[in-house]
């Protein structure tokens, strides 16, 4: 697991580090930012819910006008019950990667983003099963779980949106696709939910996260403008248009 | 900057519709029971018992009576116990057989809970076989999945 953690770090690393030669002198003025934002659906969801609760806070530093890296902490408690189990399950996470911002640097201009973000997940937590029943034709058998210690990889693409809506405040949302390397509690005691990931019978699961966001600016970088390739003039060619045109090779006399 | 907060704040929005309709419920479609998956056949022609009977020994109502051309019969195991009797009958004879296994609990999912999985180490004669001729074990792991484990040749 160790080997999966240092190579996902090492090929984000990479990514953070990778230079795209400039191919044209026009620049812009960009703002570097440190940011620090909340999570804010967690505490919103246990407003309604008291057996969830989910905080995340973020740090992510502007390493360039497209890239930033990404490092992000939070806790969840967990209770779920129904009629044949209950499930407790507490912990915290970490995650930490690299944010891709693909809006141009005169449309971003430091404030804006639309991009994609990689990261590796890694979890502590405790689960626990305090009731289990299960009816059959034998009848009602009743067991437990007692409360146990386990580490949770899982990697996470996370394509999102942020725009700033006050000076140095941004507001926005993303959508995560992560996928279980590693839940720690074996394939038949998997967690019903554990921190950083959630549903951890899924291999593959998706989430929202709204995030409210202070930014710090640090430095200030002058961010290259690719000029975008000359399109094709068609009407040159066009022999239906350009009539009196005589240098049109497309008129046959 | 145009209309890009503008565009954005409609993004902010679309997000929120998101997580609107990703707040639904769901429900448990998964087979929750672990059976005992065993197919019958009568030994020299390798067919299907035209009836079969089994239930529970001391236990009142039956799992089969008199069921037609039942392929695999779906055994429950006793999720309390080590062991389980059972009294099978097949085109009128019947033979008593004790499954010995030991139990373990599996999460279906989130929906659906916990089951029981078995691991079958065995299955004897209580007294003396007078139906059953052999019993071919195809896999010990007794799931929820459809996978056959023993095959009994009468």
């Amino acid at each position: 697991m160790w080997r999966t953690f240092t190579y996902f770090i090492s090929l984000l690393f990479f990514l953070g580090c990778f230079v795209t030669p400039a191919d044209a002198q026009d620049t812009i003025p960009i703002p570097l930012k440190i940011r620090i934002g909340v999570e804010a659906s967690g505490p919103a969801i246990y407003f309604t819910n008291k057996n969830v609760l989910n905080e995340e806070v973020s740090l992510a530093v502007d390493l360039n006008e497209k890239r930033s890296a990404f490092i992000s902490a939070g806790y969840l408690n967990y209770k779920y019950s129904q009629y044949n189990y209950q499930y407790l399950n507490k912990g915290s996470f970490l995650r930490i990667g690299m944010d891709f911002n693909l809006l141009k640097p005169d449309k971003s201009q430091g404030k804006y983003y639309a991009g994609v973000g990689l990261r590796y997940g890694i979890s502590r937590f405790t689960s626990e099963a305090p009731f289990i029943e299960k009816l059959n034709y034998w009848g009602t058998t009743t067991t437990s779980l007692s409360s146990n210690k386990y580490w949770g990889h899982f990697i996470e693409f996370s394509p999102g949106i942020r725009t700033e809506i006050f000076k140095n405040v941004c507001l926005g949302w993303s959508v995560s696709l992560r996928m279980l390397l590693y839940s720690g509690t074996g394939k038949d005691l998997r967690p019903v939910s554990f921190p950083g990931f959630g549903d951890g019978t899924k291999t593959v699961t998706t989430a929202m996260s709204y995030y409210i966001v202070i930014n710090i600016p640090y430095k200030k970088i002058k961010a290259v403008l690719k000029k975008d390739a000359p399109e094709e003039n068609d009407d040159a060619n066009d022999t239906g248009t350009a009539g009196n045109n005589s240098q049109n090779s497309g008129i046959r006399h | 900057m145009r209309n890009y907060k503008s565009e954005s704040l409609l993004f902010v929005l679309s997000g929120i519709i998101m997580l609107m309709i990703s707040c639904t419920g769901s429900s448990c479609f998964e087979e929750t029971e672990s059976y005992l998956k065993a197919s019958f056949y009568k030994s020299a022609t390798r067919t299907a018992p035209d009836t079969l009977s089994l239930s529970g020994l001391n236990i009142d109502s039956t799992i089969y009576l008199k069921a037609l051309k039942v392929q695999p019969a779906l055994i429950p195991l006793n999720a309390s116990s080590p062991n389980s009797v059972f009294i099978i009958t097949v085109n009128g004879v019947s033979d008593t057989i004790k499954a010995i296994y030991t139990n373990y609990p599996h999460l279906i999912s989130k929906e659906c809970g916990y089951t029981f999985y078995h691991h079958l180490d065995t299955i004897i004669p209580v007294g003396h076989f007078h139906l059953i001729k052999k019993i071919e074990y195809i896999n010990r792991t007794i799931t929820n999945l459809n996978v056959e484990n023993i095959h009994i040749l009468y």
